[in-house]
């Protein structure tokens, strides 16, 4: 299996969030539609939906092609996501009204506030959280994809 | 003319490199010794396995302790 290996280091990237986007629609559904919290469903989809999968695509592609002049584990250069991420993220979030600055914090989807004094943890539990999934997830299909890592 | 040549290169190939003896080899088996050397040593990135471990454990109680954060990491996954 040596063909298109390009095209399985982006399916292996889009993996877990392709897995985590109904979840997500699932989650904002329930919330709208049987507690009736007013959640801007729409909007908040936007990211998750287009631009997520992309990135983690195009971040296991980069790894690919990098890999064997960086010698960067799997995890590390995961965790390096978020940094593009957190970014881009919070300025389409902002521009579509799901996140709104107050003065003691952020609030997302007009529902969860989150205090400035959490954001740096949130940051941190986030870094976290994208190298477990990048080392135990992603490199895990790397290697039954037979990319060769 | 290139047949006297390749037998001269045979020739003289044969007299520098010494002839491999049927019978060398270890005089025991040395297969166990490898298997016990290999059983004593640990695993090469066991002691991630604890540091990943507790990221996980951290990850969880951070998410038990701060629930409005789940929905945001949902966001970004």
């Amino acid at each position: 299996m040596k063909t298109h290996v390009w095209l399985r280091a982006y399916l292996a990237g889009i993996f877990v969030p392709t897995l985590v986007l109904p979840l997500l629609l699932t989650l904002f559904i329930v919330v709208r539609l049987v507690l009736r919290v007013p959640v801007p469903i729409e909007q908040a989809l936007i990211f998750p939906m287009a631009v997520v999968p992309t990135l983690f695509g195009l971040w296991n592609m980069l790894y690919l092609g990098t890999h064997e002049r960086t010698h960067l584990p799997i995890g590390l250069h995961g965790a390096l996501l978020p940094l593009l991420l957190a970014p881009i993220g919070a300025t389409v979030a902002h521009c579509l009204g799901v996140l709104q600055f107050g003065s003691d914090g952020v609030t997302w989807f007009r529902a969860c506030d989150v205090p400035y004094v959490l954001i740096a943890p949130c940051f941190v539990a986030a870094l976290a959280a994208y190298y477990l999934v990048w080392k135990y997830v992603v490199g895990f299909l790397n290697k039954e994809l037979g990319i060769g890592l | 003319m290139k047949t006297n040549e390749d037998d001269r290169i045979q020739h003289l190939l044969k007299q520098a490199l010494p002839p491999v003896d049927a019978a060398t080899g270890p005089e025991r088996d040395l297969w166990p010794a490898l298997l016990r050397r290999l059983d004593s040593q640990p695993a090469p990135h066991a002691g991630w396995v604890w540091f990943d471990g507790a990221l996980l454990a951290g990850l969880v109680a951070f998410a038990a302790l701060f629930p409005a954060s789940i929905p945001v990491f949902l966001f970004y996954l």
